[in-house]
């Protein structure tokens, strides 16, 4: 078995960038979720009553400790269950942005708690408001540790979306594999998916380095 | 043979741009106790380093008990050492350093035998008899199968102390020892260190801040900037009758800090 | 972490509800799930071996100082963690049969899954043996101790004890990653779930299932690490 170029370019080439469009819609979505979802889920995990914080951790640890695929396929096969139909785009984007937020509620945790309590004590001695306390003091210091690691997420979440292929989302790999399936030869495809993942994954790798060494710079010096 | 176990000769070293040690020439009689001071960053930790081959020096020659350290006659000419020829010279050095550098995963007597049991290739036995009587010397018999981590750190540098003299050095050099103790545990190091050097067997090499210790211990003191010696003299005239300007400032500044 | 038994009696209590709901189907759904799981455990075994020995020689490799070596660790550090495990799983199964390289879904899947973990793995491995303080390696040249005793007696036992939280994490989602290999043909939790599902429309039932053993596998890996990560770290005793 050979490579084909002029397969490559006629028939690979269009519909692959075509596919790209998806994945990257499905990336960009998910990941807006997931920063928001996050958001909430650590708001209520740091939640007073206990009847709203441990429910949350629990939900959390259960869903960063279950396939993702299987949860798109129980979102897939259930949400119709309950009369709400949805595109499979739209339930599996949904599907990435919950198990994400789970991730991201953790790392913005974390963030927070990597700002010494030394902070918030100078702020209560110092008589700062506590809106000005997080704007100014708090926030600047727990963003470098943040934002490389939501960089990443952004990275998994790209490398995420081929999980759509199992339920007929047309992306990457799933034209990849209608176009093995239709001219009985998987390798220009598959290969080409393979690179396109690897070489942008590489680039967002590069970017998230500088975007790294800058918020080291700026924000904290 | 000459009665030196340490010469220096134009020793030079560098990091990148910065010159650490310049033209720096030193000797140390064998059985003398000599203490190095200086301002931090004069180099006077890396005079111990360069010694123990941790670091590599770019110009110069260093002599232990008049072999060079770096270098080897082969065929009578001189060569770059090969590993054998490094680690003969090693042997006669142990270093005790500031952070103790203890292996956290063995025992005090762990620590103690393992050097002996893997390079000397003695058995379990004999290493461990030695280095539980090295051990009893400085205290710590009944520490010997606690980990460094319930250890204080006045009896870490203790069993620092005892691992290095495992290996029989003739030389020992010691690293700042007590800069990374808490003040009530330095004495319980400066002892150990003080009967070291009262025995006399052994040529004794000492950074430290410890301005009364090092009166009172060293045979001489060397007062070390920009890489070179300023000044070295018996430690009654170093502290009490200091020539150069900038001793005088030294000395002054670090008295103040009282 | 400590276990959550609480959680999982509450949890076994849900199961023994809902077999009892849908007791008559469920005689039904489930042996084939469990098939599958046995398939998940023997896939997560096989690939596990393959991407801790992975992890160890890329991680070395990549700490090496010959160029060569060191180059080799890092293009497939990068090129396996850069790809989707879906797009090697494809490549291995589909791809590579083109060219007369054929291979068993089993070996496919274990194979995908431990490249694509030993290249996360290596940075593990890596980190740990970089994340021993700098005085190990001086004292024992102080001590003439030999380079490679240095390594095996020194470096390792504490590079072990750092890697152990990051292996640990690793292999759960190395466990949940399986599920991928349903895209090849076996039959595993996910791919056995769907067919049942498509067979019985007991979505919620047999979903649930599914994610129950899937998060009790990564509990019992945790509940190992844990201990397991206490035996490597016993030496570290707080002072009495």
């Amino acid at each position: 078995m050979d490579w084909r170029w002029d397969f490559t370019f006629e028939v690979v080439m269009p519909r692959m960038i075509e596919a790209a469009g998806v994945t990257a819609w499905a990336t960009v979505a998910s990941f807006c979720l997931a920063l928001v979802g996050g958001l909430i889920l650590m708001l209520l995990k740091q939640h007073r009553s206990v009847w709203i914080s441990r429910p949350t951790t629990e939900f959390i640890e259960f869903i960063r400790a279950t396939p993702l695929l299987v949860q798109i396929f129980f979102l897939f096969f259930l949400l119709p269950d309950f009369g709400i139909t949805l595109p499979p785009l739209t339930t599996g984007i949904l599907a990435i942005a919950i198990y994400n937020s789970a991730l991201c509620a953790e790392v913005y945790r974390a963030g927070f708690e990597a700002v010494p309590r030394g902070q918030w004590e100078a702020c209560v001695a110092l008589n700062i408001s506590t809106y000005r306390t997080f704007r100014d003091i708090i926030i600047p210091q727990s963003l470098p540790p943040i934002i490389p690691a939501l960089g990443n997420y952004f990275v998994a979440i790209f490398k995420e979306t081929p999980l759509l292929s199992f339920v007929a989302v047309a992306e990457i790999m799933q034209i990849s594999k209608l176009i093995g399936a239709e001219y009985y030869r998987f390798t220009e495809a598959v290969t080409i998916a393979g690179i396109f993942f690897l070489v942008m994954s590489l680039i967002a790798a590069f970017m998230i380095r500088q975007v790294e060494n800058f918020v080291k710079h700026r924000i904290v010096r | 043979m000459t009665d030196f176990a340490i010469q220096f000769d134009k020793v030079c070293k560098a990091y990148d741009d910065l010159d650490v040690l310049t033209d720096l020439d030193f000797a140390v009689r064998k059985g003398e106790v000599v203490t190095i001071m200086g301002p931090s960053g004069s180099g006077k930790t890396t005079v111990l380093r360069v010694l123990m081959t941790l670091e590599e020096i770019q110009d110069g020659v260093i002599l232990v008990q008049d072999e060079p350290l770096n270098k080897m006659y082969k065929n009578g000419d001189l060569v770059d050492a090969d590993k054998a020829h490094v680690r003969k010279i090693r042997s006669k050095i142990g270093m005790v350093f500031q952070n103790f550098n203890l292996f956290p995963h063995m025992t005090a007597l762990g620590n103690c035998i393992e050097a002996p049991m893997y390079t000397k290739g003695l058995s379990k036995q004999e290493a461990s008899e030695e280095a539980m009587k090295l051990l009893a010397m400085v205290g710590l018999a009944d520490k010997a199968n606690q980990y460094p981590s319930q250890l204080s750190g006045g009896q870490q540098q203790r069993v620092a102390i005892a691992r290095s003299l495992c290996m029989h050095p003739e030389i020992l050099l010691f690293d700042e020892p007590t800069s990374a103790l808490d003040p009530e545990m330095v004495g319980e190091v400066l002892k150990v260190i003080r009967d070291l050097a009262d025995s006399g067997r052994y040529t004794i090499l000492l950074v430290t801040h410890q301005m009364g210790f090092a009166k009172e211990v060293s045979d001489r003191v060397c007062f070390i900037d920009g890489g070179k010696i300023v000044e070295e003299n018996i430690p009654s005239e170093i502290f009490e009758n200091p020539k150069t300007e900038r001793l005088q400032q030294f000395l002054s500044k670090v008295l103040e800090a009282r | 972490m400590k276990p959550r038994i609480a959680i999982l009696a509450a949890l076994g209590a849900f199961i023994v509800g809902l077999s009892v709901a849908t007791f008559a189907e469920l005689k039904l759904f489930l042996p084939p799930i469990l098939r599958g799981a046995v398939v998940t455990l023997q896939i997560s075994f096989w690939s596990w071996l393959l991407f801790v020995s992975l992890s160890c020689i890329a991680g070395l490799g990549r700490w090496q100082r010959n160029l060569l070596v060191r180059w080799t660790a890092t293009v497939y550090i990068e090129v396996f963690r850069g790809t989707s495990l879906l797009v090697i799983l494809f490549w291995l199964f589909f791809v590579l049969p083109e060219f007369g390289i054929i291979m068993s879904p089993f070996v496919a899947g274990v194979l995908g899954v431990g490249l694509n973990f030993g290249a996360y793995g290596a940075e593990v491995v890596r980190g740990a043996l970089t994340a021993v303080p700098k005085g190990q390696r001086e004292a024992a040249i102080a001590l003439n101790i030999k380079p490679r005793n240095f390594v095996v007696r020194i470096l390792f036992p504490q590079a072990i004890a750092i890697m152990v939280p990051g292996m640990v994490n690793l292999t759960i989602e190395m466990i949940k990653a399986t599920a991928l290999v349903s895209a090849i043909t076996l039959v595993d939790i996910t791919y056995a779930s769907v067919q049942q599902n498509q067979l019985y429309f007991r979505t919620l039932e047999i979903f649930t299932i599914a994610l129950l053993l899937y998060y009790c596998f990564a509990q019992f890996v945790r509940f190992g690490g844990a201990a397991l990560e206490e035996y490597f770290t016993r030496h570290l005793a707080k002072r009495r």
